[in-house]
C-alpha cells in the first residue's frame, strides 16, 4: 500500500509536502471531488463509494482558500447557501448564520449584508469556515485554508483556530504547505511525497526522529533556522 | 336604377363567398401601383378582402410566392415570363409572346394570364442627356465603337437572366468596361453621380424625366416585348370566377405614357401609391369618386409634417417590427440559452455546434431569406426564422463563455460543499454568467431590430416596408420614415435591456 492512513475521532491531521505530492488530491478524494483509481476510503467503517455523493459532501465541512466565496452573494447568503438549497426553515437559517458568524468572531450586524470583496482576506476566510460549519459536520476538510493570507493575519487566525478546534471537537483533515502551520494546528502530521506517506507523527516525533534525509531537508527548508 | 339593382344582384351572386385575395408585386413602384389598382378594384367591386404584399422582391421571389399560393395575383410582364421563367431565347412579336406565355403558364404552373394592361415596359438604355459621349447617339448599336469606355449599371437580376447582360453584349457586339449590379431604385442616382455611364432603364419609368435621361433605342430588337398583365392562380380563379371579367376590365386602359405618368407621381411627386391607384380607377370610370384632384399637383411637405401625417402607419409598423423581434428573441432564448448551458457540460460538442452557429451568422441576411422562401414561403414565419437564426449565436456564445469564464474554484467549492449540478447551475453559474448572457440578449436584439427591416422584402412588413419603398422610388422621406424609428427602437431596446440587467443583478 502506498497510502494507508487512519484518523481517529477528534483528531486534527495535517497533510503536508512539496507541491505536486498529492496532498490536495488525497483531500479531494475524501469528498469525492476526485475518485481514486484503486483503494477505498471508509468513514465510520463504511465505504464512501456506497454513499450518495451529495449526502456525503453535505456531511463533510469543506473549507478552501478565500476565493471560494461566491462574489454575487452577501456574507449571510454565502454562509447559508447549503442550508438554503436544502430548504431549511428561514428563521432557523438566520439564527444559525448569526451563531456561526459569531463563532468565527465576525461582527454579525456589520458583515451579514456585505459582499465578500468588501471584507479583508482574514475576514473572508472566517466566512469560509462558518460556511463549512453550517450543517454541523463531524468532519472538516480544509484545503490550504490560510494559504492566501499575509503572515500576520495568518498567525492571528492560527491562534483562534487552536481554541476553536478545542471548542468544536471536530475531526479535521487539512492540507497545508506550511510546516509551522501544521505544527501549530495539527495533532498529527502526515508528510507526503509523490503520492506516498514518508512519515506520519507528532511534532515531537518529526523534530526528534526524522525518518530520513528527505524529512530532514523538508523540515530545514520549512522552519529555517529554528 | 334598374341597371344598378342588376349590378348589385350580379355582385351579390359573384361574391357569395367573401375571401381574402393576396395580391403581390415585385420590388418597384410600377408593380405596386398595378397591384394597388387591382386591389382597390377588387375591394370596390367584390366582397373580398385584399391582402397586399407589395415590394416582395425580384421575379424569382414573386413567382415562387404565387406558385406556393402565398399570393394569388401579381402583375407580370410577358417578356420576363417568356425569357426568365420559361427559358425561351427566340424573340417573337408581342402577340405571339403573350399567347405562348399564356398557354405554357396554364399547362406548367396552373397560372392564368389575364388581359394586358396596355403598356409595354421594355428596356431602354438610359444615358445622361448632356453627356458628350452620347451626343448624336440615339440607338444602342451606335455605342459599339466606344463601349469599352462605358460602365454599365443594371439590376443584379439582369446579370443572371439569359436575356441579360452577356446576351446583350453579344447581340450588339459590345464590350463594356465594367458591369455594376445595382438596386433598381439606386441605378438612376448612380447614373446622375457618374458612377456608371449607362443603365438599363424601364421605358415607363417616371425618373427618366426627372433625371434628364435620354433613352437609346433597342434598334436590334434584342429585348422581347414586356407587356404587363395580371397573373392569377387557376384555383383562385375557379373559386372566384368574377375576378376574371373584373380584372379584364383593366385591359388596354394603361398606355406607356399613363404608366410613366403614374410612376412619376409616386416616385417623384411624393404621391402615395394608394392615391395614384384611386385617381386612375376614378378617372377611368372604373370606381366611383371625385376625379378632379390631379395626381400631379401635390407638393412635398416637410419631413416632420409628413411623418406626423403618417404616424398611425409608423406606429403600426413599429408594433409589427417589434413583434417580429420579440417572437424571434423569445424563441432564440428558449433554444440558445439551454444550448449554451448544454455545451458547457458536453465540451466535446462545442466545436461542431459553434461551427454551425457561426456559419449561420455569416450567411448574408438577404441570402438567408432567399434560402428560406422555398422552404417556408413568404411572410412573417420565414422572417422570424431568419431573425431567430441570427439571434442564436450571441445567445449561445455568451451563455457558454459566461459560464466557462467563472473561476473553476467556485464550481469546485459548490460541488465540494454538496450542491447538485442543477443547484450549482441555479445558484452559482447562472447568476454569475447573467451579465454576459444579458449582453448576448442585447446584442441579439440590436442585430435583430436592424435585420428585421429586411423582412419587408419577403412580405413580413415592419419598418423595412417604407425603407424599401423609399429606396425604389428615390423618396428619402419614405426611407427616413422607416429608418429613424428602427434606429430609435434599437437604441431604446438596448437601454431598456441594460436597465433590466441592472435590476436583475441587484434583485
Amino acid at each position: 500500500m502506498d497510502f494507508n492512513l487512519k484518523i481517529s475521532e477528534g483528531e486534527v491531521v495535517a497533510l503536508i509536502g512539496p507541491s505536486g505530492c498529492g496532498k490536495s488530491t488525497t483531500l479531494k478524494m475524501v469528498n469525492r471531488l476526485i475518485d481514486p483509481t484503486e483503494g477505498d476510503i471508509l468513514i465510520h467503517g463504511e465505504s464512501i463509494r456506497k454513499k450518495n455523493t451529495i449526502e456525503l459532501r453535505r456531511s463533510l465541512g469543506y473549507v478552501v482558500q478565500s476565493i471560494g466565496l461566491m462574489p454575487h452573494m452577501t456574507i449571510a447568503e454565502n454562509v447559508s447557501l447549503l442550508a438554503r438549497v436544502q430548504n431549511f426553515p428561514k428563521p432557523l437559517i438566520k439564527k444559525r448564520v448569526d451563531e456561526l458568524l459569531d463563532l468565527v468572531q465576525l461582527d454579525v450586524k456589520q458583515v451579514r449584508n456585505l459582499y465578500p470583496k468588501q471584507l479583508s482576506g482574514g475576514q473572508q476566510q472566517r466566512v469560509g469556515l462558518a460556511r463549512a460549519l453550517m450543517n454541523d459536520p463531524e468532519i472538516l476538510l480544509m484545503d490550504e485554508p490560510f494559504g492566501a493570507l499575509d503572515p500576520i493575519t495568518k498567525s492571528q487566525l492560527h491562534i483562534e483556530m487552536q481554541s476553536l478546534t478545542k471548542k468544536l471537537n471536530k475531526t479535521i483533515l487539512m492540507v497545508t504547505h506550511d510546516m509551522d502551520e501544521a505544527f501549530k494546528l495539527a495533532s498529527r502530521i502526515v508528510l507526503m511525497s509523490e503520492g506516498r506517506i514518508v512519515q506520519a507523527g507528532t511534532q515531537k516525533e518529526f523534530v526528534e526522529s526524522p525518518k530520513n534525509d528527505f524529512v530532514k531537508e523538508f523540515l530545514q527548508s520549512q522552519l529555517g533556522g529554528k | 336604377m334598374k341597371k344598378l339593382i342588376f349590378i348589385f344582384i350580379l355582385l351579390l351572386s359573384y361574391s357569395s363567398q367573401a375571401a381574402t385575395i393576396g395580391i403581390g408585386s415585385k420590388n418597384f413602384t410600377e408593380q405596386a401601383i398595378l397591384g394597388e389598382i387591382m386591389a382597390q378594384l377588387i375591394e370596390a367591386k367584390t366582397k373580398h378582402k385584399v391582402k397586399r404584399r407589395f415590394f416582395l422582391g425580384g421575379t424569382q421571389f414573386t413567382f415562387n410566392a404565387i406558385q406556393k399560393g402565398e399570393i394569388d395575383i401579381y402583375p407580370s410582364y410577358t417578356g420576363t415570363a417568356y425569357i426568365a421563367i420559361l427559358k425561351n431565347t427566340k424573340i417573337l412579336p408581342a402577340e405571339q409572346t403573350y399567347n405562348i406565355v399564356k398557354h405554357e403558364y396554364l399547362k406548367k404552373y396552373n397560372l392564368v394570364w389575364l388581359n394586358e394592361f396596355g403598356f409595354n415596359n421594355t428596356y431602354g438604355f438610359g444615358v445622361i442627356q448632356s453627356d458628350p459621349l452620347f451626343q448624336n447617339v440615339e440607338r444602342l448599336s451606335q455605342v459599339r465603337d466606344f463601349s469599352q469606355k462605358l460602365k454599365f449599371g443594371a439590376p443584379h437580376e439582369f446579370l443572371e437572366r439569359p436575356d441579360g447582360y452577356d446576351a446583350l453584349q453579344k447581340a450588339y457586339n459590345l464590350k463594356f468596361q465594367d458591369f455594376v449590379g445595382l438596386d433598381p431604385g439606386l441605378m438612376y442616382q448612380a447614373l446622375v453621380d457618374g458612377q456608371v455611364n449607362m443603365i438599363s432603364a424601364f421605358t415607363t419609368d417616371g425618373r427618366i424625366q426627372k433625371f434628364k435621361i435620354k433613352l437609346l433605342k433597342d434598334d436590334l430588337n434584342f429585348f422581347p416585348p414586356y407587356y404587363a398583365a395580371p397573373l392569377i392562380r387557376k384555383d383562385t380563379l375557379e373559386k372566384h370566377p368574377e375576378l376574371k371579367p373584373l380584372l379584364n376590365s383593366l385591359q388596354g386602359k394603361i398606355s406607356d405614357e399613363l404608366m410613366s405618368q403614374m410612376n412619376y407621381s409616386v416616385d417623384l411627386n411624393g404621391q402615395s401609391i394608394e392615391d395614384v391607384a384611386k385617381w386612375f380607377l376614378v378617372d377611368q370610370g372604373l370606381i366611383a369618386g371625385d376625379a378632379s384632384q390631379s395626381v400631379l399637383k401635390q407638393k412635398m411637405s416637410s419631413f416632420w409634417e409628413y411623418a406626423l401625417s403618417q404616424k398611425e402607419y409608423v406606429f403600426f409598423l413599429t408594433l409589427e417590427h417589434m413583434s417580429l423581434v420579440a417572437v424571434a428573441l423569445l424563441l432564440a432564448m428558449i433554444v440558445g440559452i439551454p444550448t449554451g448551458i448544454f455545451l458547457t457540460r458536453f465540451n466535446a460538442l462545442s466545436t461542431p455546434i459553434f461551427a454551425v452557429v457561426n456559419t449561420l451568422q455569416t450567411i448574408p441576411s438577404l441570402a438567408l431569406l432567399g434560402f428560406l422562401i422555398p422552404l417556408l414561403g413568404i411572410g412573417k414565419i420565414p422572417a422570424i426564422v431568419a431573425l431567430f437564426l441570427y439571434a442564436l449565436l450571441p445567445l449561445v456564445r455568451n451563455t457558454y463563455t459566461g459560464i466557462k469564464d467563472i473561476s473553476p474554484n467556485l464550481i469546485e467549492v459548490s460541488k465540494g460543499i454538496g450542491l447538485t449540478g442543477f443547484q450549482t447551475l441555479k445558484h452559482v453559474e447562472l447568476p454569475l454568467a447573467l451579465p454576459t448572457i444579458m449582453a448576448g440578449i442585447r446584442i441579439s436584439t440590436v442585430i435583430m431590430v436592424g435585420t428585421a427591416t429586411l423582412a419587408a422584402l419577403i412580405g413580413a412588413g415592419g419598418l423595412g416596408d417604407p425603407i424599401f419603398r423609399g429606396i425604389s422610388s428615390v423618396n428619402h422621406q419614405l426611407i427616413l420614415l422607416g429608418a429613424i424609428p428602427s434606429a430609435l427602437l434599437a437604441i431604446l431596446l438596448d437601454r431598456l435591456l441594460l436597465l433590466v440587467q441592472k435590476l436583475v443583478q441587484k434583485g
